[in-house]
């Protein structure tokens, strides 16, 4: 488990609608319980986070949520003008050429430089140092865009190196794309439904990060899962009552197809797959999160 | 299967969809079984043996998985006999399906509209390389592209659009503007203009007047970079009026009585707020909504499935039971979404698709939902 959570860069995604807010979320809940100075990191979101941990809105500037453990939403422009500013030094310098309506309408037609200067800024806080010397953050937790926009986010630092000509946005390109692709520091954590598709987009997500991105996955997260509770006795015995065998009988059947996507995705990934039980409190709140982290730890404590 | 079911009441939203549009647009949030829903209303339109094609950008090939295809291509392909009649389904259904390939639908617009002269020095050029693929909103500009070609070039009964995850209306219908935006050349034209007046098509950036700005834009992104960008959007710019034009005829196409959209959505609360406000954006926009349609609800156990359970032999009976509780929890919340999502989306109707046993992932699971879609 140790050596599984040491990484310092955590990008989790999946297909739309699996819980990567919630895994997100309980991560960086987790990072935090255990120590480590930890960042979650909204890509441009509709501010799930805030409802999730319970505070109000979490915006582009880093806010501190509890012991350990900060939030931001990155957006584009915010970004933008951070990166610009670290360069030109000077904020009239900025204001005279980038509040200007047709540099704005030229400088968006980059290719991808919005996503890029997010990114920058998560890489920004994975190398960022405390006066000490020490981290300042010791996890970075991303809630990252989901299956397709996370490939075309991550493989950025590689299409901008080979679309835009020698220079410093190709140079900010190189040294993003060391930091994605080192296996020591950054890896992706997948979460997945025990379900057909997002079964099958985790598997081809993984595929594509590594083989696109150059991303390593270390940590797949089965969410929803249902434990076995009817055995095929059970089922039997309620024949005399056809709705209930009729629940009964679906609850066997999605006991069953979690047990058999966890294989499927163990074996895909050769990883050990943590699986989050299905949960049913509302509303899904800090609470919930908490409970999730919990999951998480005591699942992966089970894998050692 | 009987033909009742195929031929379903006149007074369902989405019955009358089918009669009276040729073109359904699904929009929606990722994760909510938009592809599904979109695949579902083809085939029922076909079904009625009306010819129905189903368009879809998914990267992630779930449309073809369902479909019982292998791949799905750039070309339209129909669902074989074969694999219709296996779903007990009428064999001749007349379904057809496709995969918009970005960049192929991309070098296609430009050789229709480009100057030959300039058609080379677009298609080589390093940023429109990787325009297809990177330019905010040129997913659903060339969605729409192709929507019109196929509108206008082939003739099926209905075409269901299945369109990318979008938070907002406006990601959908502001793309062509945002693309137009892109590739307005004012902010070229403004940094290129005494290279331009000088008659050389050879661009000096840095001597010019506004060189400072360009100077200074420099530092971020490269001389050349900026250089290849002027050269790419000047290239560009020949093609602008054609881009205008096929933005008023989209938007005319999608706000014609032929075009319905349909917004999908699923019933948690979190979903909520965004699907209503995506419901107001394309009212406010004059867009006609055929229906909400809400999928994956929960049905509540009946409280006849309580008592017969509380009979029942422990520990059987607390399994039971504990089945039965969470079920409701799942149908309270679900219910409650339902609700507020109807009040705040009058006068749309709401049509819901409950839950299935199985996962949809094959045409008679398609089938199912098609039903089911009728039903309510």
């Amino acid at each position: 488990m140790e050596r599984l959570l040491d990484k310092r860069l955590w990008i989790v995604s999946g297909k739309g609608g699996v819980g990567k807010s919630t895994i997100s979320a309980a991560l960086a809940v987790l990072f935090s319980s255990r120590g480590e100075r930890t960042l979650l990191c909204e890509v441009n979101a509709s501010d799930r986070l805030a409802n999730l941990l319970g505070r109000g809105r979490v915006g582009p500037e880093i806010v501190e949520l509890a012991d350990r453990l900060w939030a931001v939403n990155l957006q584009p422009e915010a970004s933008l003008r951070e990166y610009a500013l670290s360069i030109l030094k000077f904020e009239s310098i900025y204001k005279a050429v980038f509040e200007n309506r047709l540099v704005s309408y030229f400088l968006r037609f980059i290719p991808s430089i919005q996503e890029l200067v997010m990114l920058g800024k998560i890489i920004f806080h994975v190398e960022e140092r405390l006066e000490s010397g020490g981290p300042k953050y010791q996890r970075v937790v991303v809630d990252a865009p989901a299956t397709g926009h996370a490939i075309s986010f991550f493989s950025i630092p590689r299409v901008l190196i080979n679309t835009v000509p020698p220079g410093r946005l190709a140079k900010e390109a190189e040294r993003m794309r060391l930091v994605l692709e080192d296996p020591e520091i950054t890896t992706a954590a997948l979460v997945s439904l025990p379900e057909e598709m997002p079964v099958n987009e985790t598997v081809d997500l993984g595929a594509a990060l590594r083989d696109r991105a150059h991303v390593q996955t270390s940590l797949v997260v089965l969410n929803g899962y249902v434990e076995e509770r009817f055995t095929a006795g059970d089922i039997e015995a309620l024949a005399a009552a056809p709705s209930l065998q009729r629940a009964a009988t679906q609850h066997r059947a999605e006991a069953a197809a979690s047990a058999a996507f966890r294989r499927r995705l163990a074996e895909a990934f050769e990883l050990p797959v943590v699986a989050v039980p299905r949960l049913f409190t509302y509303p899904f709140g800090r609470g919930a999160v908490d409970s999730v982290a919990r999951a998480l730890e005591a699942a992966l404590k089970a894998i050692g | 299967m009987s033909t009742a079911e195929a031929n379903p009441s006149p007074d369902s939203p989405i019955a009358e969809a089918w009669a009276k549009r040729k073109v359904v647009v699904c929009v929606g949030a990722g994760g909510v079984g938009k592809t599904t829903i979109a695949a579902s209303l083809a085939l029922g339109a076909a079904v009625q043996q009306r010819s129905a094609l189903v368009c879809t950008i998914d990267p992630a090939r779930r449309l073809a998985n369902s479909l019982g295809l292998k791949e799905l291509g750039n070309a339209e392909t129909r669902i074989a006999p074969s694999q219709l009649a296996s779903a007990g389904l009428p064999p001749e259904s007349p379904l057809f399906a496709m995969m918009l390939d970005m960049k192929r639908t991309w070098d296609e617009f430009i050789e229709r509209h480009a100057p030959p002269n300039r058609r080379e020095r677009i298609l080589s050029n390093r940023f429109y390389r990787s325009l297809s693929s990177v330019l905010a909103g040129s997913q659903e500009y060339i969605a729409m592209e192709e929507l019109w070609q196929l509108r206008t070039h082939r003739d099926y009964r209905l075409i269901v659009l299945d369109t990318p995850p979008a938070g907002h209306a406006k990601d959908f219908l502001d793309a062509p503007n945002r693309v137009l935006d892109f590739l307005d050349n004012d902010a070229a034209k403004w940094l290129l203009t005494p290279a331009l007046t000088a008659g050389k098509f050879g661009l000096h950036l840095f001597g010019s007047g506004s060189g400072y700005i360009a100077k200074t834009l420099a530092k971020l992104t490269g001389a050349e970079t900026l250089e290849q960008l002027a050269d790419f959007m000047l290239a560009m710019s020949s093609m602008n009026e054609s881009f205008r034009q096929r933005a008023r005829q989209v938007r005319a196409l999608l706000a014609s009585e032929e075009t319905a959209f349909v917004l999908v959505t699923t019933p948690q609360l979190e979903r909520l707020q965004e699907a209503v406000e995506f419901h107001t954006e394309l009212q406010q926009n004059h867009m006609h909504v055929a229906a909400v349609i809400v999928n994956q609800v929960t049905a509540a156990p009946s409280p006849r499935d309580f008592s017969d359970a509380s009979v029942l032999q422990s520990p059987l009976r607390e399994k039971v039971q504990r089945t039965l509780q969470e079920n409701s929890a799942l149908a309270d919340e679900d219910a409650k979404a339902m609700a507020q999502l109807e009040a705040n989306c009058r006068p749309t109707p709401l049509v819901s698709v409950p839950r299935m046993d199985q996962e949809v992932h094959d045409l008679k699971g398609l089938w199912k939902v098609t039903r089911a879609l009728v039903a309510g």
